[in-house]
């Protein structure tokens, strides 16, 4: 398949005041190629400047600096010829409109929309189409923004953390849904601060905090970074055993404990249990936040006992 | 069944901006609340104050009382009407509805030609209302003058846009652009619609907001001649009552210029 590239942002820079005279910045020099088809998940906590990103992509926000093309033209004639479309965080929609009546007052607002029946029936509105939105519950409410966002018939769907307030069931429907809009060739970026996600429905990772894209690329691998685990034992290892330990990213010694980082404890603690004399091993997950907390650590200042790492700003890796 | 087909060709600008007009047009008419105050209240009030008392079929300029009283409650229907219009447009954008709006094939200035459409159209159901309820009782005036303060009931409620769009602004929420509708019974009053002023009461309603335009819808029956109760009735001149008008319109729009400014830089 040739790699087109469908989204295109170069070094795009926004910032807000802080409230305290100064700014923070929301997007601190985001470079981002989206080639057509791909399902992409951002992902990142909150705050890490997902929904400024993609506000920018949709054209809702102007960058401070930066270029963005999407399609080859600007982000609001995109949106306006109905390429791109999008199922924005919060608010949106009229208490006081039902779910159909909203479907149909948006698809009057767009030039060429796809059939309002058809697309009630495939974000699954159906069932409660005639209830009025301020009495619909909040994964109703986020598949009728699913609805709207499929009524431009877009070749390009942006989704601002699309499962939020739904249950397991739902969240389950919801993204088969939109695998079925993936698989007929439209281009995907959704953003989430769930990693499970990511893994499930998006081949492409791209992880994002403080406003900068700490890691990209297939999501195993960016999980595989994400994902990592602390294995600790009692060992008092010379600095030229330390060397030789494999897997780790980063070792921590505290009295008569070391602590590695890794991003393979499966394989970090076979090779100490058998090749060296350390004992008490044990393993702990790093969680998802402290995760993003390592990888900005490791991008800002290396530590003294650290062993190379895979740099958090390397090349992008393409699928 | 999906609905992407791809790749594919775009239309560009058809977007049907009158079929949105007419769903939220309907929409809001559907907003019991607002209809009730905007359209039935000021009929009733028009029935009870203007239709049915001894004095209704008095002379005033070249019609009766009735049609003096039937002119100002309209003004007080249309205002109501245009308030509440332009202040839940600006709530609609500010709790996301435009952001909505913003990934259509609409364009921004479009949003507020639906709302003007809508909230002229929302003015004019009173002002009919109200002045076939007059036709069919006691109101009388000759055909002309008529349709002048029919066309003026209307145009001068337009300035409440504003008042409406600032409260709205300001203070986001339902609640308050329901407080600065209900102000207008205050404002009406003061303005000389409900019943004739005199006194102090008259010299302070001369500068209220709704004082300008009610003696302007009621200019082509009066001349400017005022009525009162106890007989001894004075006159506004024209360029009084046009100065009220551009005075309060003038401020209200600067507060919503000041308001809008303020919103964007906070951002």
């Amino acid at each position: 398949m040739v790699s087109e590239s469908v989204i295109s942002a170069r070094d795009v820079r926004m910032s807000f005041p802080d409230g305290a005279g100064g700014h923070v910045r929301a997007v601190d020099g985001v470079d981002l190629e989206v080639a057509r088809g791909e399902v992409l998940a951002l992902l990142g906590p909150n705050g890490a400047g997902k929904t400024t990103l993609l506000d920018i992509l949709l054209g809702l926000t102007t960058p401070r600096s930066g270029d963005v093309s999407i399609g080859g033209s600007n982000p609001r004639t995109a949106v306006q010829s109905g390429m791109l479309s999008a199922l924005l965080q919060t608010g949106g929609l009229l208490p006081d409109l039902t779910a159909g009546e909203t479907v149909r007052m948006i698809a009057a607002l767009h030039a060429d929309p796809a059939d309002v029946d058809e697309v009630i029936d495939t974000a699954g509105v159906r069932a409660f189409a005639s209830r009025p939105v301020g009495k619909c519950s909040g994964g109703q409410q986020q598949r009728l923004r699913f609805a709207l966002a499929l009524l431009p018939r877009p070749e390009i769907i942006v989704l601002d953390e699309p499962t939020a307030g739904m249950d397991v069931s739902a969240r389950h429907e919801f993204w088969d849904r939109m695998r079925a809009q993936a698989d007929e060739g439209v281009t995907v970026v959704f953003a989430t601060h769930y990693l499970e996600e990511a893994e499930q429905f998006a081949r492409r990772t791209v992880l994002m905090n403080r406003g900068r894209v700490l890691a990209d690329g297939p999501t195993d691998e960016v999980r595989a970074r994400a994902g990592a685990a602390y294995v600790t034992v009692s060992w008092d290892p010379t600095a030229a055993e330390l060397a030789q330990v494999p897997h780790v990213v980063r070792a921590d010694r505290e009295g008569a404990r070391t602590t590695f980082r890794t991003e393979d404890s499966d394989g970090l603690a076979r090779y100490l249990l058998t090749a060296t004399d350390a004992r008490g091993l044990t393993v702990r997950p790093a969680s998802l936040e402290e995760a993003f907390r390592l990888l900005t650590e490791d991008s800002a200042t290396p530590g003294e006992t650290e062993r190379p790492v895979v740099s958090a700003d390397s090349e992008e890796v393409r699928v | 069944m999906t609905v992407a087909t791809n790749p594919r060709t775009h239309v560009r600008g058809g977007y049907s901006l009158g079929r949105y007009i007419a769903m939220d047009f309907r929409r809001n008419l559907r907003n019991v609340g607002n209809s009730f105050f905007v359209i039935v209240l000021p009929t009733a009030l028009f029935l009870f104050f203007g239709a049915s008392m001894d004095w209704s079929g008095e002379p005033v300029g070249v019609g009766n009382v009735s049609a003096w009283t039937m002119i100002a409650i309209a003004s007080y229907g249309a205002a109501m009407a245009t308030t509440s219009m332009a202040g839940s447009a600006a709530l609609e954008i500010q709790q996301g509805w435009g952001r909505q709006l913003a990934l259509t094939a609409m364009p921004h200035g479009a949003f507020i030609v639906a709302k003007a459409a809508i909230a002229v159209a929302m003015a004019a159901l009173p002002v009919l209302v109200l002045n076939l309820a007059g036709v069919f009782t006691v109101a009388d005036m000759p055909p002309g003058v008529w349709l002048a303060t029919v066309a003026l009931t209307i145009a001068g409620s337009l300035p409440f846009a504003f008042y409406g769009l600032a409260i709205g602004l300001s203070f986001r929420s339902d609640a308050a652009v329901g407080a600065a509708t209900g102000l207008l019974v205050i404002l009406s009053f003061l303005g000389n619609a409900f019943m004739p002023l005199d006194g102090v009461l008259l010299d302070i309603g001369r500068f209220t907001p709704m004082y300008g335009i009610v003696a302007l819808a009621r200019y082509p029956l009066t001349d400017g001649d005022l009525v009162s109760m106890g007989g001894a009735a004075g006159s506004d001149p024209l360029w009084m009552v046009l100065a009220n008008v551009a005075a309060w319109t003038v401020v209200f729009a600067v507060a919503c210029l000041l308001l809008q400014r303020r919103r964007t830089t906070r951002r």
